[in-house]
């Protein structure tokens, strides 16, 4: 027999399960380097904007406006995100090689960076290597494309020689246009003579 | 000599649909575990290490299932069991200036790392998910979303 008392008890358990699993959480996450930027949730009935680490929301639904809630436990997001943290792949790997003024020549210390790309691409199992050519503003426009170019085929084919896949690789060049250290024309800056290899 | 231009202009045909079928990859998958897979052009792909992700794709991981994928602007996500993430549009041509991701978070637990598209054009970049629209400026989170 239900009575009053065993209804309402019943009805609690219900709340308060039902408040235990929110149907829909966003966190925002510390990244790898500790930085934190920002998330917001719009839909029709309100906004939320979340901008500290470990901060929440939660939504009961495409009708129902965003809740901020306290901050989330290390342990409950861990709990909560489990499977999906632990799928999160190794953060992408970014390297700078640069070359002697006008040649096609890696300076010495670029040169030893081949085998820490090398490592870094078999550490990921890579099958996505970019390769960015850039040159400094010595020189016309025209001349520098064709330099970044022959730059960053001499970084293709030095990653070929030590047996990286050519279809994992793809070459851009981007000449003098998109310089690390912004400079007037027809000067020469070493900080922009450079190729990037980025290793996803 | 007729046959052999039709043959020409056919191939030549063949080929433009094959590469417009393929496109540019997006970008791979990194991590995998129990069932998962693409649904792409109609056809179920089960994802290992990897396999290149396009754009329109979508991934699908089983209840023992979860992912990883890197794309080629350095965006990264990762998802849990019984989750579903469609790959709406993706576009990344820095040289010209054009940016776009477009992305449906469906259901299940998700972790998102943003790119470079997320520095370069953040305006390009659309999380939408069943309960309302995502914006990022440059970050990490992580969702859980039940479904409608």
């Amino acid at each position: 027999m239900l009575n009053k008392k065993s209804i309402l008890s019943l009805l609690m358990v219900l709340f308060l399960i039902s408040c235990a699993c929110p149907k829909n959480i966003f966190v925002l996450l510390p990244e790898s380097d500790g930085t934190v930027g920002a998330i917001q949730l719009t839909n029709e009935k309100g906004s939320v904007l979340l901008d500290k680490a470990g901060e929440g929301l939660t939504v009961a639904g495409p009708d129902s406006p965003p809740q901020l809630v306290k901050v989330m436990s290390q342990a409950e997001i861990e709990r909560t995100f489990k499977a999906a943290l632990k799928a999160e792949p190794l953060p992408p790997e970014s390297f700078l090689l640069y070359f002697e003024t006008g040649s096609i020549i890696l300076t010495a210390s670029s040169r030893d960076l081949i085998g820490q790309i090398m490592v870094s691409i078999k550490t990921r199992e890579s099958v996505d290597i970019s390769i960015f050519g850039h040159s400094d503003r010595a020189g016309s426009k025209r001349y520098n494309l064709k330099l970044s170019t022959a730059r960053a085929q001499k970084v293709y084919d030095l990653l070929v020689a030590q047996g990286v896949n050519t279809e994992f690789l793809q070459v851009t060049s981007h000449g003098e246009g998109n310089p690390l250290v912004v400079t007037a024309d027809n000067v020469a800056e070493a900080k922009n003579r450079r190729v990037e290899v980025v290793v996803r | 000599m007729l046959s052999r231009v039709f043959f020409v202009v056919l191939s030549l045909m063949l080929f433009a649909g094959l590469a417009l079928a393929e496109g540019l990859p997006s970008g791979s998958v990194k991590t995998v575990q129990g069932e998962v897979f693409a649904e792409r052009q109609g056809k179920v792909l089960p994802l290992v290490k990897g396999v290149r992700i396009f754009a329109e794709d979508l991934l699908v991981t089983g209840p023992d299932g979860s992912l990883g994928i890197v794309l080629r602007d350095n965006t990264i996500f990762s998802m849990g069991p019984n989750s579903r993430l469609s790959l709406d549009e993706f576009v990344f041509a820095p040289v010209e200036g054009d940016f776009s991701l477009l992305v449906s978070m469906i259901k299940g637990t998700f972790v998102y790392i943003s790119g470079i598209i997320a520095k370069l054009s953040p305006e390009s970049i659309h999380l939408e998910t069943p309960v309302g629209v995502v914006a990022v400026r440059g970050t990490r989170f992580a969702a859980k979303i039940s479904g409608k």
